[in-house]
């Protein structure tokens, strides 16, 4: 082809055109008032309850998808209701689980969901998912007398159990459709819930259709998209626009999102939704060691009187978390009130007075504050840093790239520590006995706990207890004695924080994992 | 020729080769282990030591790497930590988002940047000269993260003319056949489908395009004013031909071979620029997979889409070169 001027001159016109002519995009597509779409920021790890690993995006789709045995009801979740059982009894031994199963139920793909079903998902997952090695995998066995009756058989009680069968991990799979997709199920995940998945375009979107035969009645929405926008800055104008309708907050990580906050607060198209959550942060201490000034419950106690937590809660938090006073978060069913008036107040001048009297002189004292990385974790440290300076105690603050904090966190080479805890099920075990139980001090980011027989012993007591009134009594008992021995400064609990555009309607956020259900969502 | 091609294509290998060994042992000296980083900071020892089993990170590093290179030789990239899905099939799932802006990208690139170039040329130092070498020196020296937010800003949230992110609307529901939305869209016929994945594809374009458009402009500039002051030039002047005829007829064609190279290179560095703009703008390609994999530490994915970048680039520099033989017979000759 020869290079003429003209055909040089009409392609490079076309071209210099289509990057300046002003086109209406809006106007073109008519907004559609029962599709609601959800902003995330990354994949979902799988979409199927085999593959969960409590990560929270794939999570709520699949409890968006199927169901579970139990759920958490609403708005409160602390009480849990049927969803496919509708009635069950625990045994007096706490090992026996009973459940009788609603009739009539089908899955998307119109076979009938039934007891096998419910031994076939659970058999399952405990088999493939690695996850839950150490929660479904106490199911001795699963018997099911009739269509409509499921026994699980336990090796050991274990009360949380109920609270596990509300998890993505125990959702109820078809069947048929595992045997009909194989391998290629988590692409095509069939159950029972208010929608039925249609797509999932890697790094696009996850489309979920009505199921318009849904055992509580349809859903008033026709379609739910979770779309894909890994950048903060591209959700949030996604949401002034109009383009999505609801951005979440997931990750454990992430920062509280304060500048979205003040930007939205004025944005009348915009609701900013909010829910205490049941997520702990904390500077611990690490409690195993033998020697060093920490040793000491005064200059522990000490450090936690130093630290400002209102002026922390206002100062850097803008209101978006809330204060938490011992290992249970308030709004948890086993919080003991009275853990408010045991913790340590701010009161810098009691703080000097206590490291007086342990004999420390706080200049000695000068210590490393390890953290995750991130803006949030910056301030936090940065904020107590201050705090401490004002006792005399010199603090140097380290923060690590996530996985190579947790080495070190774990091998124990650290003396003073901020972490953090999101329980991945509605249960105070999922707080307690991972951080304080002294036999798992090296199995995880915990406040290392020395052993201490009568602690753990309690501890385990409580895991296992099938009364409700004792175990609450036995987790009060944990948490007074947890927080007299200053194993940490309890600094705050993030809310969990949901915008959405100003015309969605009936979204109940959920305070504690598994997420939130659109079945009773609208839009205007 | 073929002899040339087949000795070319040979010599890509051990180059591959050393990629393959060089990214295989950087992602493993990153600090941060894949099953870690997937289970978060809640998790037990037990379950990423679970985790770590099923994904076979237990094995020792060069057992891995041989498994790795065993499974290579027969087509196979390995699987992805993340997704559990073939890495192959997950890249070449993503490769047409990333081919479609960026050949758009570097389509615009010449048809903006040459004419610019020339006629910056036949006229130097004039006003439109000044005007032009200001904006291209923008071009080339503002990062695309900054120009992507700045388009964004501007053109969706304030005048609120071209979408935020994404390659069409979210209420539009099409197939995906080819992977090229455009395509796709065109396929699926229905209402406003094309016109919605190219109204997507406008701003992220712009950012890929601006920076090789620049440095074009600049190139063909320059090569021009330099080929207009030749010998051969002014003879095809003496001999009567117009100005017109001169620019667009002789020296244009010498002033081009040169920016072959430039938009060759340039294109495969846009690959990797693609990551960047690729994020901001939501778009499905494997600069963000790439991207994401990498903070996933989702080792075969690294290994994978670096194999195809490399390649890819390889590729390229390999059709310039053809490129260069075409246009020139001295080099033709060489070749053989």
């Amino acid at each position: 082809m020869k290079l003429t001027r003209r055909l040089f001159g009409a392609f490079s016109g076309a071209a210099l055109g289509l990057a300046t002519v002003p086109l209406s995009v809006q106007g073109a597509l008519a907004q559609e008032a029962s599709t609601l779409v959800i902003a995330v920021p990354s994949d979902p790890a799988g979409l199927e309850p085999g593959i969960n690993k409590a990560e929270p995006i794939g999570s709520e789709i699949i409890l968006n998808v199927f169901d579970t045995l139990v759920a958490w009801k609403a708005p409160d979740f602390a009480e849990l209701e049927g969803r496919l059982a509708t009635d069950w009894t625990v045994s007096e031994d706490g090992k026996t689980f009973d459940f009788t199963l609603r009739d009539g139920v089908t899955f998307h793909d119109g076979t009938p969901f039934n007891a096998e079903a419910v031994k076939f998902s659970i058999e399952r997952t405990t088999e493939m998912n690695p996850y839950v090695e150490a929660t479904l995998g106490l199911i001795e066995s699963i018997e099911t007398p009739s269509e409509t009756e499921v026994v699980f058989t336990l090796s050991r009680p274990y009360p949380a159990f109920l609270s596990i069968l509300a998890q993505p991990q125990s959702a109820i799979v078809s069947p048929a459709a595992v045997e009909k997709f194989g391998e290629d199920f988590a692409n095509n995940p069939v159950g029972t819930g208010p929608f039925t998945f249609r797509a999932y375009q890697a790094d696009t979107r996850v489309v979920l259709d009505a199921n318009a035969d849904y055992f509580r009645g349809a859903p008033k929405l026709e379609r739910l998209i979770y779309t894909i926008i890994p950048e903060a800055s591209t959700r949030r104008l996604e949401l002034e626009n109009g383009g999505v309708d609801i951005i979440q907050q997931a990750g454990q990580l992430s920062a509280v999102p304060s500048e979205e906050m003040a930007a939205f607060a004025d944005n009348a198209d915009i609701q900013i939704l909010e829910s205490p959550s049941q997520i702990i942060r904390q500077l611990e201490f690490n409690n195993s060691l033998t020697d060093g000034p920490f040793t000491d419950v005064r200059v522990r106690r000490a450090i936690a009187m130093a630290i400002d937590y209102d002026g922390l809660l206002s100062g850097v938090f803008d209101g978006t978390a809330e204060r938490v006073y011992g290992p249970l978060t308030s709004n948890s069913w086993a919080f003991d009130p009275a853990v408010k008036d045991l913790a340590p107040k701010y009161d810098p001048e009691g703080a000097k007075a206590l490291l007086k009297e342990a004999g420390v002189d706080p200049a000695d004292l000068s210590v490393k504050l390890y953290s995750f990385q991130g803006a949030l974790w910056g301030a936090v440290a940065t904020f107590v840093q201050a705090n401490l300076a004002e006792i005399g105690v010199d603090v140097e603050i380290a923060q690590t790239e996530f996985p190579s904090y947790r080495a070190l966190h774990v091998a124990g080479e650290w003396q003073m520590a901020l972490d953090g805890r999101q329980p991945w099920y509605n249960d105070p075990d999922a707080h307690v006995t991972i951080g304080y139980l002294s036999s798992l001090k090296d199995s995880a980011m915990t406040f290392r706990m020395p052993e201490n027989s009568e602690l753990d012993a309690k501890i385990l007591e409580a895991q296992g207890e099938a009364d409700m009134e004792a175990r609450k009594a036995l987790y009060s008992e944990i948490q007074k004695e947890i927080v007299e021995d200053v194993p940490g400064a309890y600094l705050f609990s993030p809310k969990l924080i949901v915008f959405a555009r100003s015309n969605v309607d009936g979204l109940v956020v959920n305070s504690a994992p598994p997420l939130n259900e659109y079945w009773s969502v609208s839009k205007n | 020729m073929f002899a040339f091609l087949v000795r070319r294509l040979l010599s890509l290998l051990p180059v591959l080769a050393l990629v393959l060994v060089i990214v295989f042992s950087l992602v493993r000296l990153i600090p941060g282990d894949p099953a870690v980083t997937l289970l978060g900071p809640g998790a037990t020892d037990s379950q990423i030591a679970a985790l770590r089993a099923q994904l076979n990170l237990d094995e020792p590093a060069l057992l891995q790497l041989w498994h790795y290179v065993a499974g290579l030789a027969q087509g196979d990239l390995g699987v992805s930590l993340k997704s559990g899905q073939p890495v192959l099939d997950e890249i070449l799932l993503r490769l047409p988002a990333t081919l479609e802006i960026s050949i758009a990208a570097v389509l615009v690139a010449i048809l903006v940047g040459t004419p610019i170039g020339v006629l910056s040329a036949t006229r130097p130092n004039s006003g439109f000269d000044h005007g032009v070498r200001i904006l291209s020196l923008t071009g080339v020296s503002m990062p695309a993260f900054l120009l992507a937010l700045l388009l964004q800003l501007i053109f969706a949230t304030w005048l609120g003319w071209l979408p935020v992110s994404g390659r069409m609307s979210s209420y539009l529901f099409v197939d995906n056949v080819t992977g090229f939305a455009l395509i796709d869209a065109w396929l699926s016929g229905e209402e406003g489908a094309v016109q919605s994945a190219l109204l997507h594809m406008i701003l992220p374009v712009t950012v890929l395009a601006a920076f090789l458009a620049a440095t074009l402009g600049r190139f063909v500039r320059a090569t021009m004013l330099e080929t207009l002051g030749e010998d051969y030039v002014r003879t095809a002047r003496a001999k009567g031909l117009s100005r017109r005829e001169v620019i667009y007829g002789h020296a244009l064609r010498t002033s081009l071979l040169p920016a072959i190279t430039v938009v060759g290179l340039k294109f495969a560095e846009m690959l990797g620029g693609a990551i960047l703009t690729e994020t901001i703008f939501s778009w499905p390609g494997i600069g963000r997979f790439m991207f994401e994999a990498i903070r996933n530490r989702d080792y075969p994915v690294i290994q994978g889409a670096t194999l195809v970048f490399a390649l890819l680039f390889m590729l390229t520099s390999l059709l310039v070169d053809i490129l260069y033989a075409v246009l020139d017979p001295r080099v033709r000759r060489k070749m053989r």
